[in-house]
């Protein structure tokens, strides 16, 4: 027992501090972003299943999410108008694993004959076909409108009617841990192993005695299944479906969270859902350019850490173990190369800010607010400033970044000889 | 009949080449067989047929008197045919451990389950370490394989090949690359794995060939022009004319 609480102590460590969060930003703002956050880490860890763990890159997921959503929704609709038996509210994200499942079956048997670039256009000309549908399918989908729900439906037990949100927070939380939980057991069985061998040389999984395509089309249907537990659950939360489920948006979101948090990471995708719901909640209102910030965001990663958030982390982890003193050298080179990296970021927003404001507001005014300051858009000191910033960040960059990768082929060098010497 | 392999009349053609022709080439058990023939003979598409990566254009091949050439190169696995490949081809990313690991999980029953777990299992462990001490890289277990040295990872590769206990082992080039003490610790591995096992070889290094092979085939231009003892293909004539005439052995 004891060790089981060892071996354990770390989900149970955060599952407790998801479980007080509500307690302590209690507002319906913060609520509501918790939940969605619950509902969106079940969706990247699944959707890492497919990129991550078996290599994968899919353009179309939110498919069998956006689907479960839409089967969830009928169901309460049913129970509602007492067509449909009942159904404990508990137990949905059951019927959108079933959607899920089905769906990913299904379309996974016939993408998963291909690998690489073709998988990823048949699963973007799926998203596309299903997209099409929700708006051809009106009695299924209802068009552009979607669908409304109440989910109080049904007994009451206990007096949990899941109407207020702090309920459905902790139903979301329960589900969230459990499929997390289940999603990382099954990355140590050996369909687990398997999938990463499959990633990793396709070609020599086959001769091991493994069907790659068996391995491929078994993780779409998992993962597809588990998408489509979080597709319950997002339903219940806000007791709409609509079309951008389904959508190509919401299949680029969720490779977006699973790419910057670190796909080749199992906790990756769990930290690109936290940060991105967050700064999509709330950067989205105080800033016009959210969306183009996330774009570059995501090159930079893709072209500077294709490891992702975690992956940076990680790839540290080797010279932490061999020693201590070794990752402190690197702190200071770091911070420097941060801090020129960060001015120049500065003046790039800035430049991005007044130009956005310059488009969308009427010429006449020019005061425009960035980083709590008051800059005049319209005049040309503001413009020279951030320009000068811009320059700056540069100019340090080209004298702290090969200072920090000569700190870090030092380190990673040490830990060569090291290894070679055991 | 006491054939591990046998090829009937295999042909295989890429478009208007035809690159093996009328092949036939009987491969008993529990021999060490090796292939030879100069560049281009055809050696390494001849592996890639039998291993079920190519599919023959006519002819007919059979592992064990099972004939083969229809089925996915995981299916011949399963059958007892494992090879390794001309260029190094490993997980580089996991570690030498579980390289190996996931070369047993097949022959072991655990197929594609998701309900059991590999980490606490200990015939799997037991296993595992007894190949890796077969290949003398029990000391390296848990470094990435892509970190190993070059002669390392062919070890590797050898340790993926035998573990999933098949019977007949397909080596292509094992000791490309090499040095010569490499090359000499590397055969010594091979004699040493092949012991109960049937081997088919393809090398380019005639010591090794004539120290390490029971028989040999020289195969030119997709067809087999001879197949004997060590001792006779030296002697050949025909051999000498085609291939060794051209080095000095």
């Amino acid at each position: 027992m004891i060790n089981f609480f060892k071996s354990f102590s770390t989900w149970i460590i955060i599952a407790v501090i998801a479980a007080i969060l509500p307690l302590i930003f209690d507002s319906s703002f913060s609520l509501t972003l918790l939940s969605k956050m619950g509902v969106l880490i079940i969706f990247t860890v699944a959707y890492n299943m497919l990129l991550g763990q078996g290599g994968m890159l899919s353009f179309g997921h939110a498919i069998y999410f956006g689907l479960a959503g839409y089967a969830s929704i009928h169901i309460l609709n049913g129970i509602g108008e007492e067509t449909l038996p009942y159904f404990p509210t508990v137990l949905f994200p059951f019927i959108g694993a079933i959607v899920g499942l089905f769906f990913g079956s299904l379309v996974g048997y016939v993408s998963t004959r291909r690998a690489g670039t073709a998988f990823a256009m048949i699963s973007l000309g799926f998203c596309e076909m299903v997209t099409a549908m929700t708006l051809i399918f009106v009695i299924f989908f209802n068009g552009e409108d979607g669908i409304q729900t109440d989910r109080m439906v049904g007994p009451e037990p206990f007096g949990i009617t899941f109407g207020p949100q702090i309920e459905i927070y902790y139903l979301i939380l329960f589900w969230c841990l459990v499929a997390v939980a289940l999603m990382y057991i099954i990355t140590k069985t050996p369909f687990g192993r398997m999938s990463n061998a499959v990633r990793d040389n396709p070609e020599r999984a086959a001769f091991i005695g493994y069907s790659v395509r068996r391995v491929r089309w078994q993780a779409f249907a998992l993962s597809s299944m588990f998408a489509g537990a979080a597709g319950s659950l997002h339903a219940l939360n806000y007791e709409h479906i609509g079309f951008e489920s389904v959508s190509v948006v919401q299949s680029g979101a969720v490779l977006f969270m699973a790419f910057i948090g670190g796909a080749g990471h199992f906790l990756g995708p769990i930290v690109g859902a936290i940060g991105l719901t967050y700064l999509d909640s709330t950067l989205a209102d105080v800033t016009e350019a959210w969306l183009l910030y996330l774009g570059l965001t995501f090159s930079g990663i893709v072209m500077f850490a294709p490891g992702g958030l975690a992956g940076l982390i990680v790839m540290h982890g080797p010279i932490a173990r061999t020693d201590k003193k070794l990752l402190i050298s690197l702190i200071k080179p770091y911070c420097l190369a941060i801090s020129s990296v960060i001015t120049g970021l500065i003046g790039l927003i800035g430049i991005i800010e007044m130009l956005y404001f310059r488009s969308l507001i009427s010429k006449g005014e020019g005061e425009v607010v960035i980083f709590w300051t008051e800059f005049n858009a319209n005049g040309i000191m503001s413009w020279l400033i951030f320009i000068a910033l811009i320059l700056v960040g540069i100019f340090l960059s080209k004298k702290t970044f090969p200072l920090a990768k000569e700190s870090w082929d030092h380190a990673i060098s040490v830990v060569k000889t090291e290894i070679s010497n055991e | 009949m006491n054939n591990a392999l046998q090829l009937k009349n295999v042909s295989k053609s890429f478009g208007e080449a035809k690159i093996i022709k009328n092949l036939n080439l009987e491969i008993k058990k529990n021999e060490r067989h090796a292939i030879i023939g100069p560049n281009g003979a055809g050696k390494s598409t001849l592996f890639h047929l039998i291993s079920g990566h190519y599919k023959l254009t006519s002819g007919k091949i059979t592992l064990n008197n099972d004939e083969i050439n229809n089925l996915e190169p995981h299916e011949i696995n399963r059958k007892g045919l494992a090879r390794s490949f001309q260029v190094t081809n490993i997980f580089p990313k996991m570690s030498v451990y579980e390289n190996i690991r996931c070369g047993i999980l097949w022959s072991m029953g655990f197929k594609y389950s998701i309900v059991r777990l590999v980490n606490g299992d200990k015939k799997l462990n037991e296993k595992t370490y007894s190949i890796l001490e077969e290949i003398n890289l029990k000391h390296c277990a848990h470094i990435p394989a892509g970190l190993l040295s070059y002669a390392d990872q062919r070890a590797l590769e050898i340790g993926i090949t035998i573990a999933g206990g098949a019977d007949t082992l397909m080596l292509d080039e094992p000791t490309a690359g090499m040095s010569n003490s490499e090359t000499e610790r590397a055969v010594n591995l091979i004699k040493q794995i092949s012991e109960k096992r049937t081997l088919v070889v393809v090398e380019h290094d005639m010591g090794v060939v004539f120290d390490l092979a029971d028989r040999i085939s020289v195969l030119v231009y997709g067809e087999i022009i001879a197949t004997d003892t060590p001792k006779k293909i030296r002697e050949n004539k025909a051999v000498q004319e085609a291939y060794l005439g051209t080095e000095d052995h």
